[in-house]
């Protein structure tokens, strides 16, 4: 790498940085960058099972609000710190993970997306609206900790928060681990013959994505500052449960880049079309187009939702890579490599990132 | 789904313990019904399965979309004409647009992922039902509500003024509509045996489902069949919604967030690739269902037996009660 080559990198990491930093000067706005944050997060945790061990999760809802439920019950309930209330949350999620994963050791396919469907129903409507656990569905009220009570400061924490964890998922890919899970999806018999342990390691991955699950479940608690079991009840449950479903396949399953900006503009998408839709000419010109005028009816998230679902297919049809296929010439260029839009077909540990899902 | 709830004849003279109408009687009846409906959306499941290995997540979802039109077929307005239709055209035009639909999911979607991994396949069923959803809410942001068949006040096609009857059985109000919903479930049921059976195109689907390459050898289109089955499914998936629908506040995404777990339910419990197994699925998932709820006393019990029921299946029979293979 050249000189320029280098001042050019730092000046691009120097931008990111600023930008990453400025939703922590406005209020509102940072609420929204802050849970687009904890899509992010959701996209990483997804993306552990249905990028990494090939499985398709269609209940990840339920992990992020039991993460949520526990972080508030302890710290609103039991009195005790945030960050043992986080630690909690993250510790039942990867536990309730676990005996999932044990289901997807016997289970997989379409039958094991099947009955993380239901857990995701069924945990919702049977342990989240307890009415001891919700403050009898008034909803559990809870403080942030002292130095980050604003949103502004809470949207930092969760990037630092999704920093780290984006750091782990980098390490878990990179490691001895992530190269056996990617043995074990191409094919789980010579993964087998070759010593791998199917077993522990499958574990591990579901154990590792209820965890991270749990923690955007507690960032989320603190986020809305009041724990609600509304947001994961069924229409809302299932609508959340296919937004991560679509925020993987559109930012490109097993690429951790193309999820984390997947996330970001998910989280943050509705605001903006919020804003976009508010503005007095826009308003005008939108209420006389048949569907969209729809916009300014009952349902304020439908177009977000068409959005999204659109972008899926047509990640899905047209471009298989998603957003970080498409990123990847910069990410590649950003972590010090030559700028080529095209690059060699290249092999190692790196191809964990573009391989396709298998069932 | 109109819960014609119960007359109580007996029961309050003396407090019972076990009140058999509330805990037998009446779940036993909504259970049928709500089977039945299970069982149609089952059977679009499994003729979707049998023919390309996934399972269809929109299935339900074409319900919604045939409720939809029906309700804007019976009162309809667009750029300043308004018109009625009579309830049956109204119900044909409803069925038609759901089961075109599921006609546009196929060509559009599924075919050009045909060789795809089957997971792409199923995220693709995801995306139509997303996107089904969004347009719906942008379309009828209010939603309306669905008149049932037989009601006086809207397009009646019978001269049965009250919507409900009372049957012999042990006092019960049975809603015109819930026989009407047994009686279609047992017409759809014969006219499936029958159409595999005994017509040719009917013994293609099985030949494609079985053994694609060598249905392919002796001149069976695959991609024909594909279309021929997802118009059934399509189809299936209307009729289903429009009869869940009866006198319901239609809104987007209805019959998916009420009918599309149970319908998986019953596939699998019937096992996945027999046409029978669904409808005995959905009956007994529509049985456990109102049983549960009517019986444990638990919150979100429903879903839980659900659940429950799902896991032991395949964890102890993966092929379910009827079927041949997981």
């Amino acid at each position: 790498m050249t000189r320029a080559g280098i001042t050019a990198r730092g000046g691009a990491y120097l931008v990111l940085g600023i930008v990453l930093f400025l939703p922590w000067f406005t209020t509102d706005f940072a609420k929204f960058c802050s849970l687009g944050a904890i899509y992010a997060m959701m996209g990483l945790s997804l993306n552990i099972v249905v990028g990494y061990t090939g499985q398709l999760s269609l209940g990840h809802q339920g992990f992020l609000g039991l993460g949520a439920l526990v972080t508030a019950n302890v710290v609103a309930q039991a009195d005790l710190p945030s960050y043992v209330g986080i630690a909690l949350g993250v510790l039942a999620s990867a536990a309730v993970a676990i005996v999932l994963g044990l289901v997807a050791l016997r289970i997989t396919g379409l039958y094991l997306s099947l009955i993380t469907l239901v857990f995701g129903s069924a945990i919702a409507t049977s342990l989240f609206a307890l009415p001891s656990l919700t403050n009898n569905n008034s909803g559990v009220q809870l403080v942030r900790p002292p130095y980050f009570s604003g949103n502004g400061d809470w949207y930092l924490v969760c990037v630092v928060v999704l920093l780290a964890v984006y750091y782990l998922d980098y390490r878990l890919t990179a490691s001895k681990t992530g190269r056996a899970l990617l043995a074990i999806k191409e094919n789980e018999r010579v993964a087998e013959a070759f010593g791998i342990g199917v077993t522990s390691y499958k574990l591990l991955a579901f154990a590792l994505s209820g965890a991270i699950a749990g923690l955007a479940g507690g960032l989320y608690a603190f986020r809305s500052e009041i724990y609600s079991d509304k947001d994961f009840q069924d229409p809302q449950g299932f609508a959340l449960a296919l937004l991560f479903v679509v925020l993987c396949v559109v930012g490109g399953l097993g690429n951790r880049l193309g999820v984390v900006v997947a996330g970001v503009f998910f989280g943050i998408l509705n605001d903006l079309l919020d804003r976009l839709f508010g503005i007095g000419w826009v308003k005008d010109v939108v209420e006389n187009i048949p569907l969209l005028k729809g916009y300014y009816g009952a349902n304020k998230g439908s177009l977000a939702s068409l959005i999204g679902s659109l972008l899926l297919l047509q990640t899905l049809l047209f471009n298989p890579g998603g957003i970080g296929g498409q990123l990847r010439p910069l990410s590649r260029w950003m972590t010090g490599n030559r700028f080529e839009l095209h690059e060699a077909a290249e092999s190692g540990p790196a191809a964990v990132e573009g391989s396709s899902v298998r069932a | 789904m109109s819960v014609a709830l119960l007359g109580h004849a007996a029961t309050t003279a003396v407090p019972l313990a076990f009140d058999t109408q509330l805990k037998i009687g009446q779940p036993l009846i909504l259970g049928i019904v709500q089977g039945a409906i299970y069982g149609l959306i089952g059977l679009g499941l499994v003729l979707l399965y049998k023919s390309n290995r996934i399972f269809n997540f929109a299935q339900a979802e074409f319900g919604t979309i045939a409720g939809l039109c029906t309700l804007l077929a019976l009162n309809g307005r667009l750029f300043g004409i308004s018109w009625h239709m009579p309830y049956a055209v109204a119900a044909v035009v409803g069925v038609l647009i759901g089961t075109l639909t599921a006609v546009a999911t196929e060509r559009l979607v599924i075919r050009p992922l045909f060789n795809r991994p089957k997971v792409i396949l199923v995220v693709g069923t995801v995306g139509v039902l997303l996107t089904l959803i969004a347009i719906e809410s942008l379309a009828f942001p209010q939603g309306d509500t669905l008149p049932a068949f037989n009601d006086p006040k809207q397009g009646a096609v019978t001269d049965l003024k009250d919507p409900s009857f009372r049957v012999g059985f042990a006092g019960y109000n049975v809603s015109w509509a819930q026989v009407l919903t047994l009686i279609v479930l047992v017409a759809l049921a014969l006219g499936a045996v029958a159409f595999f059976r005994y017509s040719r195109q009917g013994t293609a689907i099985l030949a494609v489902s079985q053994e694609p390459t060598a249905a392919q050898a002796v001149g069976i289109s695959v991609s024909r069949v594909s279309l021929l089955t997802w118009t059934l499914a399509g189809f299936l998936g209307s009729v289903a919604g429009l009869l869940a629908l009866q006198s319901t506040l239609v809104g987007p995404g209805i019959v998916t967030g009420t009918a599309l777990v149970g319908g998986i339910t019953a596939a699998v419990l019937g096992g996945i690739t027999s046409l029978p197994g669904a409808f005995l699925g959905g009956m007994l998932v529509g049985l456990i269902q109102t049983f549960a709820a009517a019986n444990v006393d638990f919150r979100g019990s429903q879903s839980v037996v659900v659940g429950l029921v799902l896991l032991l299946v395949l964890l102890v029979k993966p092929t379910g009660l009827l079927g041949s293979e997981a």
